[in-house]
This record gives structure tokens, sequence and C-alpha cells, in this order.
């Protein structure tokens, strides 16, 4: 009787999400609530959850809670430690959970609400945790191996020093795209920029008070670092509005980007506990205090959503980014779909905490649902802004015109209606002198959250983009740009640290000292260099007339997509080492999908005759131009520096294709090997082990 | 409700390293002291900072 309801019960749910898929791709000319996305995205990944990963972990990789994991066998109390998969789910899902989820489907709105929605759905399911939960369980066999560290072993050397190299540009173009959002958000805002700068002393006393006053007590200096930080929201209220102190804090995008490369300098050369790890702990919690926030505001508010299905960008016209719908619909939401910096993750400390073999379905498939559940979240609070305001706060001067009569009546013309006045008084209702030029994603994202939460706690009032005034808009704008922020900035400083191990390592074979994590001059130097790399790209952007974001951001998508394309590499081949090659379609698919989206548009980002979308069609746009003598004078030092930037960029796309294509090409080759017996068939797993751990232990 | 709350208790602490604190506190049979927790936080946070974070 139990397993009919069962089945009745899934095959409602089987139906609910295929009606709701069916009911937000129809055009019924009238608006969608954001419910329809909400309950559609919810069945399909309960289906794909109890099918699809289920079949995986069952038929393919063949979970066994017999078999002692990492965990058990190497348990040190340290990183190999049993641990409760609740527990687990939690701590990978805040590991895994950046702002890529936030702000990718933020940009990808230009196309409108439907190319993402099925994308995000469709890809975290066949996709992105499909990538997650093989790389965590080929990890998990292995004693927890990283990711670059089976590449080599299980593909070859070319793979490792691949996957390597990819990690080390990936991490400097994502600081640097990362970066630029902070500053695009952050200019001219006295507000917003007090708030944040108040949390750096606000880090360093709580890593002063974890350290000697009350030492081990991370969750109560956290409690203590959350109220200095909202208490410094309204801090930051009362410099904008005072006529002395606003000026200090009203800092152009070039000073804010270079105040970003000095932050990531220093937090790289500090000692960790007291500045990057107190500020770890606050924005972690934050962000999963903020992630249930928004989600409990959709559910109580479920705004309607303004932008229509599809948008007139599709065309690859966007103001925000160019290029068509595909594929850049593909590369500019990564994470929440699918997102190469996942695998690292999932081959990193979560798999030396595994209790049990089947604890990698919802720790490593689930966590990843929930991801693509953040995804459609921003998805709905961007979508839920009047098309008019959202292209006027996300386009940049260069595409709509250098003051907002122009903007307005530019925007207006592509049939999204908006008035100068409308963005003063929303303006006005955030506490900003401005939302006009607002590029990169984080400013819309904290408006849709601000009405979101505004309006769940009963002001009627908020969040009518014309304006209608309140204080509760204005507080929740910038709670949500400070929680964008602070998470941001302490992935940047993390990313930092990391860039200047990784690269201490690689120049230390030639001088050993820099090997020393000790040695100051060569933590400096190190620090100094990796700051540089990615500064570099940061004030490119900043000084870009399109935003910046239209070249930094697709550069970021396709090299995260091309990273989860050597992770599928990697899951592909152990799939058919283990002789489940009948099976391998489970990551080949994805793996294909990914190789024709990012070699598409890579091929475009550099080869596109359309100067705004191929980088040496604008370098050449720009030279002849020069060549013809007619940029003004005062223009020609920075449009040698655009030409320069355009060759730059296309060589880094041009770089992370050819080392995808590499490792692919060494991929399908052992593939090919394997299968037709020229290549004995060697499974690197950790030998079977009988565990004896107790349910209590957890 | 009470077990959600514990739950989600139990998280907070592990995301905060107590959980993994009080476990090198059991595994070597030490008492709690500020030096204590400076030793083990010093090695947690090397390596937890020596991977990057997730985007």
């Amino acid at each position: 009787m139990k397993k009919i309801a069962g089945r009745i019960a899934w095959g409602l749910i089987s139906f609910a999400a295929a009606f709701f898929m069916a009911g937000i791709a129809i055009d019924r000319g009238e608006p969608v609530n954001s419910f329809w996305i909400v309950l559609a995205a919810a069945c399909t990944y309960l289906v794909g959850f109890r099918f699809y990963a289920r079949f995986i972990a069952a038929r393919v990789m063949a979970l066994d809670d017999q078999r002692a994991t990492p965990a058990e066998r190497l348990r040190d109390g340290h990183d190999y430690e049993p641990t409760n998969k609740w527990i687990l789910f939690g701590h990978h899902f805040a590991a895994i959970a950046g702002p890529g989820p936030l702000v990718g489907p933020t940009l990808a709105a230009q196309f409108g609400y439907l190319p993402s929605v099925y994308w995000i759905i469709i890809g975290a399911v066949l996709g992105g945790a499909v990538q997650d939960f093989v790389i965590l369980f080929c990890s998990m066999r292995r004693d927890g191996k990283t990711l670059g560290q089976m590449a080599r072993d299980e593909i070859g050397k070319t793979g490792g020093i691949t996957a390597l190299l990819t990690v080390l540009f990936i991490m400097i173009i994502l600081l640097a795209v990362i970066a630029l959002v902070v500053v695009n958000a952050l200019k001219g805002s006295p507000w917003g920029t007090f708030t944040i700068a108040a949390t750096m002393p606000i880090a360093l006393f709580m890593g002063l008070y974890l350290r000697y006053w009350r030492p081990g007590r991370v969750l109560e200096c956290s409690a203590l670092g959350f109220v200095l930080v909202m208490a410094s929201i309204f801090g930051g209220q009362a410099v904008a509005s005072s006529p002395v102190l606003a000026p200090w804090f009203t800092w152009p995008a070039t000073t804010l980007a270079i105040a970003v490369m000095a932050y990531g300098f220093l937090s790289s050369v500090l000692p960790v506990w007291l500045f990057l790890a107190p500020r770890d702990y606050l924005s972690t919690f934050i962000k999963l205090g903020v992630v249930a926030m928004l989600a409990v505001g959709i559910l109580v508010v479920h705004p309607t959503l303004q932008l229509p299905a599809f948008t007139r960008f599709v065309d690859g016209s966007g103001p925000i980014f160019a290029g068509k719908v595909f594929p850049f619909v593909f590369i500019t939401i990564a994470c929440g779909a699918v997102s190469g910096f996942h695998s690292l993750i999932s081959s990193g400390t979560t798999p030396k905490m595994i209790a049990r073999e089947w604890n990698a379905w919802p720790v490593g498939y689930g966590s990843m649902l929930l991801e693509g559940f953040v995804a459609i979240m921003a998805l709905i609070a961007a979508c839920s802004l009047q098309p008019g305001v959202f292209f006027a706060v996300n386009s940049p001067p260069g595409v709509v015109g250098a003051n907002p009569a122009a903007a307005v009546a530019t925007i207006s013309s592509w049939g999204y209606p908006v008035s100068a006045g409308e963005m003063s008084a929303l303006a006005a209702d955030a506490g900003e002198k401005t939302l006009f030029y607002r590029t990169g994603g984080a400013p819309s994202l904290a408006l849709g959250m601000a009405r979101i939460f505004s309006s769940s706690v009963g002001s009627s009032s908020v969040g009518s983009t014309t304006g209608g005034g309140s204080a509760l808009l204005g507080f929740w704008y910038h709670f949500a740009i400070m929680f964008e922020a602070l998470f941001i900035l302490t992935i940047i400083a993390a990313g930092t640290r990391v860039g200047r191990f990784m690269l201490s390592d690689l120049l230390g074979n030639a001088y050993p000292a820099l090997k020393r994590s000790t040695w100051m001059p060569g933590v400096f130097a190190t620090s100094a260099v990796v700051v540089m790399a990615w500064g570099y790209f940061l004030y490119q952007g900043v000084r870009d007339p399109l935003g910046g974001i239209n070249s930094l951001w697709p550069l970021f998508g396709i090299a995260n997509q091309l990273l989860a394309a050597v992770a599928l590499c990697v899951g592909t081949t152990i799939f058919i080492k283990m002789h489940r090659a009948r099976y391998m379609w489970i990551t080949a698919a994805p793996l294909a999908w990914l190789v024709a989206v990012c070699f598409t548009a890579g091929y475009q980002k550099i080869f596109s005759d359309q100067p705004r979308v191929g980088f040496v069609a604008e370098a050449n746009h720009l030279q002849s131009g020069l060549d013809a003598g007619t940029i003004a004078a005062g223009k020609i030092a920075e449009t040698q520096a655009t030409i320069f930037n355009d060759r730059l960029d296309a060589a880094v796309c041009g770089v992370f294709l050819i080392m995808v294509a590499l490792i692919l090409i060494d991929s399908v080759r052992a593939w090919v090997r394997i299968l037709s017996g020229a290549r004995e068939v060697q499974v690197d797993e950790a030998p079977f082990v009988l565990s004896h751990l107790q349910t209590e232990e957890l | 409700m009470r077990a959600l709350l514990r739950g989600v208790l139990a998280l907070l602490r592990e995301i905060a390293d107590e959980n993994a604190y009080h476990r090198h506190l059991r595994v070597h049979g030490r008492a709690h002291s500020a030096a204590e927790w400076r030793r083990f936080s010093d090695e947690r946070l090397a390596r937890k900072f020596a991977q990057g974070k997730c985007c």
C-alpha cells in the first residue's frame, strides 16, 4: 500500500514538473507569476534527485554503505572525519555557493527569463549536479584526491598540468570580474562604501576577539560581528546624509578598484586568523541567512515577473553583454547550472568527511540542486524589476548614452519605457544619488531583493519602481549590497592567498626560498604579482566604456565551463575504467554540450566580425579609427590601451580553448585505447575495507 | 521543530569549526585553553585557505 502511495505521489510530482515547465514556456501574453518558476524548478529537481541521481548512484557508481569511506579509514580528527550527512550537506552547500549563482542569472536576464530558467533547471539536473556528484564519488573512492591529481593519474600528465593551469587562470579572471561587480556597486555610493569599509575594522576586531579574548567562541564572535555590520548599515545611512562625511566616502570606480587591490594584497600578507578567517565565518553565516530569507521572501511575496519570456536581445545586440542567446546564456550562467569550480570543492574537503558512501547522493547531487534554486531566486528577483529600470541600471554609458536623458531615450526606444524622474525617485528611495550605469548585476539584484524583503515585511508602497519613498527600501538595498560585497571580498581575499601559494610553488622550483611561507619578501612579492594579475583585468574593466562586464564575464564563464569540461573528462575516463562504458553518456553528454558551447563562445569572442562581440574585431575597428585619425587627440592613449586589452583578452580566451582541447584529445585517446583493448585498465580506487562505523558516532 | 533547531545549530557549529575543535580536543585528549585553540586554529586555517573559495 505504501509503495503504491509512493508511486502515485512521484507520478504526481513528475506530472507537475512537466506541467509547470510547459506552462512557463507557453506564451499566454500575460505576465507570469514567480510561483510557476519556483514550482517548475522544485518538482524537476525532486524528480532528478529521486530518479536520475539514484540511478547513477545505484547502477553506475554502485555505492555501498558497507564500504568504509576515507573519513572512517583515515580518520584523524582534522581533515578526515565522518560527518553527519545533513551537516555535511550544509557545509558543502556553503562552500559551493558564491556570487556566481546570484550575478550570472541577473546578467542573463537581458535575454528574458525563459532561456535562463530552462538552462538553470535542465543544466543543473543533467550537468552541474552530475559533475559535482561524480567528482565527489571519484575523489571519495581515491582517499580524497584533488581534481588535478585525478586528472594526472587517470588521463595523463597533460591532464594534470592543464587542470592546474586552468585553475590558476580561472582564479585570476574570477577575482577580476567579481571585484568589478563590487566596484560597480559601490562607485559614487557613500552609504555602500562606508558600510563595506566598516567591515574591515570589524573583521580585525573579530580576529583579535577570537585569538586573545574569547578563544574558540566562533559563533559568539560571529553574532557580535553581525550586530556590528548591521550597525554599520545604519552608520552608512548617516554618512550618506551628512554633507561633511559623504564626500569622504564618495569614490569613483578607479579609486575603488585601487582600494580593492590594496585590500587583496593586505589580506594575502596579513595572518589569516587576524583578517581573513573572521570575515569568512561571518560572510558564510550571512550568506546562508540571506539565501533562506530570500526563499521565504519569494514564497511570501511571489512577485510577478516584469521582464518578458524573451527580449529582443536574443539576437545578440544586448546592452549588458553582446552575443546571441546561444551560446552566451550558457556561459553567463555557470554557477547555478554547471560550474567547474565546484569540482575543486567536491574533490577538496567534502570527500574526506563523507561517513557513508550513499551520503554522497544528497551531498554531491542535492547541494548543487539547491544552488540551482538560489540561481532561480536571483533570476526572479532581477526579473521582478520593470524592464526599463533593469536595463537602465545594468547598461553601460557606451551603449545607452552618457547622460540620463540619452539613456532613458535609448532604453525606451527598445520598447522598455522608463523615465529619468522614475529613476531619480528609485535612487532616492534606495539612498543613492543615481542608479544609472550600475553594471555588474549586483545593484539590480539588490534592488530586486530589497523589493522582495521590504514587501514581505508589509510595506505596500515599497518596490513600485515609481518611487513611493521608504526608508525600508534603502535599508534592504544596502543590506543586499553589503551581503554581496562582503562575501565577494572574502572570495577575493582567499583567492589572492591561494594564487600566492600556487605561484610560490611554481616559482619555488627555481628559487626554493619562495616555497617558505614564513619568508616575508617572498610572501610580499608573490602576493603583489597575483594582485597585479587580476588587478590589471579589473582596471581594464573599470576603464572600459562598455562596462567591463561585456568582455570579462564571458571570459570567466568560458573558463569556468572549460574547467567543468576537464572534470567531466575525468569522470568519463573513470566510468570507462570501471567497466561502465555503456553509461559514459551520463558524463559524456554534458561534456559534449559544454565543449560545443565553450568553443562556439570562445570562437565568437575571438573572431566574430562584430566589434562588440569579437575582441579582434574591436581591436581592428579601433585601430582603423586611429589610422584614419578619427579618434580625438585626448582619447588616443585610451584607445591604444583598449586595443592592447582586446588582443590580450583574445589571447587569454585562445589559451583557455587550446588547453582544454589538449585535455580533451588526451582523454578521447585514452578512452579509445581502453575500449579497443589497446591499454590495460587500471582502476586506481582504494581497496575495499568493511565499514565498522556505528550510527551513534554521527 | 526541536530536532530541526538542533540540526541548524550543529551545522552552524560545523561551519564555525567549533565541532572540529571539540573533535581535536577529544582525539588528542587535551583540554581547552587559549594556546590549544590557537594551535588548532592555525593548523585548520592554513589548510582551509590553501584552497580557493567557490564562485
